[in-house]
């Protein structure tokens, strides 16, 4: 009951991005992909919602290749979510979230593809910003929208691209919980991307680190986790600490010490 | 999961309580709201329509519009000279000028709001391809070369054939080189600067009478309207309509989630594009060759039904077709009336008009896009 990735290989051209990486995610579990920018993790996710295609390896979901499915059966499986909203016209909330059931219905929804927005609606709590435009909420409104549109879209597996890079500390916490909680409670095996190595210490049952479009370390953020890969990984030396039962990462910054412009005239002199 | 901060949303806590909150009919009521909409769009531009039957010279009332419209659906024939003579002149000139307004209008507003739609951009017209400065370009060959005169079958040819080639040209280079909106947009910037120089320089060698028929023919007008344009651009919509509605969610992804996110919503988003862009520049080329260059209301049009029924693309298409289809009745029946007996040609005064109610919309509603 899981989503397995197997030796996938992407390219762009000439310049190879992901190389023979191998991944398994479960049902009702939360990975997080970390890594710096140019990883391959945005990619990965995108080859996946096959919005990339694969130059070798395999996708399973449940034994069955993903790559059999029509693109339309795929998306009644795989949701995608975007960092960011991209509207040059608004929709109000309830239609954007509408387009999660374009892989349901055919030339009009029907009243289970409304009820289902509706759910969503509740779920996410927008309910109330149902009839607003897009384009009028703030960035963690819309991210939820976002989330919205994915869960209305009924999804065996859940994809998230860098979801909190835009939003606040407050936003980024709370869609970081939804994408847990959908984890959990609904059995969808989910993948974020993410930056912050606190936040997936925190709402991630597991973690991979990419490094050049390869796995370097992979499994539970406390089990995994470690000074040297960190600095392997983002060249960065870290400190680890443990907090309430999370494992903590903490740059070793030392800022260079300002030097005065009456300093310099003095050594000067 | 942290001490001191709730980060958790308003959420229902059991399966009841989310029942309770869910309101599955809000979605429905709002497609029938816009759906009475639509129905009363249509009813709206029939009216206007016939209504704009009876101006002209020749004394003849609404009623007289309507009877001699009833007597030709039911067969009747004229039972007096003064019956043939009303007949003749609503039947064979003011129905197909009505015809063409409608249904011309109807098309390139249609165009207008699959372009915007489908390159997700506001500022593009069913013109931005290059297709109007390639039409007028095949159009001024034809009167310079082939002594084309307005409506005759070179110009109307002339402007055809270079609008679709110069179609054919964009459409075929998106496909095979995989074009991004913005690509195909600078694409058609230079088609039209490209085709506006060829034109200028065949007004350049042209005599006065061929200048003439240049400079009107790119004014835009449905004086000389005939039937086969009416019916030609009928048989068109008959096919397109259906077509179009039936990839409008497909429009929507595209438009509102974009590519990637459209694709990951099982939209073959090329192919939609590529299809429903075809559509557009066939439906853009065909007209124009009929009305010459009237651009206003491909580019309005859309804004101004997306305004009043909202942005969803299953209710804008068919509403954009109406209010296109209205305004350039409406740009017609104004400009045999303000000048009278002189016509001011449909294509200036659909500016005139549209741009107005245009600002009034944007300034007085402030409703974004």
């Amino acid at each position: 009951m899981s989503l397995e990735i197997r030796d996938l290989e992407v390219a762009y051209g000439k310049r190879t991005i992901l190389h023979g990486v191998d991944l398994t995610v479960e049902r009702g579990r939360l990975l997080g992909l970390l890594g710096p920018n140019g990883s391959g993790k945005s990619t990965l996710i995108k080859t996946v919602a096959r919005i990339v295609r694969a130059r070798a390896g395999t996708l399973e979901w449940e034994g069955s290749p993903l790559g059999d499915l029509s693109r339309r059966d795929l998306a009644r499986v795989v949701a995608y979510v975007p960092q960011s909203i991209d509207q040059s016209f608004s929709l109000n909330v309830r239609e954007s979230v509408l387009l999660g059931r374009t892989p349901h219905f055919g030339a009009r929804p029907r009243a289970r593809d409304w009820e289902r927005v509706e759910e969503s609606l509740v779920q996410l709590g927008l309910s109330d910003l149902a009839d607003r435009a897009v384009t009028e909420l703030s960035g963690g409104q819309a991210q939820r929208v976002l989330i919205a549109r994915a869960l209305a879209q009924d999804p065996e597996i859940l994809l998230l691209d860098e979801p909190t890079s835009a939003l606040d500390l407050r936003y980024q916490l709370q869609t970081l919980h939804l994408a847990h909680r959908i984890a959990a409670e609904r059995g969808v095996a989910t993948v974020v991307s993410i930056h912050d190595l606190n936040h997936a210490a925190r709402f991630c049952d597991e973690v991979a680190f990419l490094s050049g479009g390869r796995v370097l370390a992979g499994g539970a953020p406390g089990e995994v986790y470690a000074t040297d890969l960190v600095r392997d990984v983002y060249g960065v030396e870290v400190d680890l600490s443990t907090y309430d039962g999370f494992t903590e990462v903490h740059p070793r910054i030392k800022p260079e010490r300002t030097v005065r412009r009456t300093e310099l005239v003095e050594v000067a002199s | 999961m942290s001490a001191g901060l709730d980060v958790r949303p308003e959420e229902p806590t059991s399966v009841a309580e989310l029942e309770a909150q869910v309101d599955s009919g809000a979605g429905r009521r709002q497609d029938r709201a816009r759906l009475l909409l639509l129905v009363g769009g249509l009813a709206v531009t029939v009216v206007v329509t016939v209504l704009t039957l009876r101006i002209g010279a020749g004394g003849i009332s609404t009623g007289d519009t309507v009877s001699t419209l009833w007597a030709k659906l039911t067969g009747t024939l004229p039972r007096t000279p003064e019956e043939l003579r009303i007949q003749t002149t609503v039947w064979e000139l003011r129905v197909p000028r009505a015809g063409l307004a409608l249904l011309g209008g109807a098309a390139l507003a249609v165009a207008g709001t699959l372009f915007q739609g489908l390159l997700r951009n506001p500022l593009v017209s069913p013109f931005t391809l290059g297709i109007a400065p390639a039409a007028a370009f095949g159009a001024s060959m034809a009167i310079l070369f082939a002594g084309g005169g307005t409506s005759s079958a070179a110009l109307v040819g002339g402007a055809l054939v270079s609008g679709i080639l110069c179609a054919v040209v964009v459409v075929g280079l998106a496909a095979t080189k995989q074009m991004q909106p913005t690509t195909l947009i600078l694409l058609g910037i230079a088609l039209t600067q490209l085709f506006t120089a060829l034109t200028a320089g065949l007004q350049y060698i042209a005599n006065e009478e061929a200048l003439a028929a240049i400079v009107r023919w790119t004014w835009g007008t449905v004086n000389g309207a005939v039937w086969y344009q009416v019916v030609t651009l009928a048989v068109m919509l008959v096919i397109a309509l259906p077509f179009v509605q039936l990839r409008s969610s497909a429009v929507n992804a595209i438009a509102f989630a974009g590519d990637d996110a459209a694709r990951s919503l099982g939209v073959p988003v090329s192919r939609v594009r590529l299809e429903l862009i075809f559509v557009a520049v066939l439906l853009t080329a065909v007209t124009i060759s009929f009305t010459g260059i009237i651009g206003f209301v491909g580019l309005v049009g859309p804004h101004i039904a997306r305004l009043l029924i909202g942005a969803n693309h299953r209710y804008l298409l068919p509403f954009s077709a109406l209010v296109g289809g209205l305004l350039l009745v409406l740009a017609d029946a104004v400009g045999r009336v303000v000048l009278a007996p002189a016509l001011v040609p449909a294509g200036i005064v659909d500016a005139l008009i549209g741009a107005p109610v245009f600002l009034y919309l944007i300034l007085v509603r402030k409703k974004a896009f």
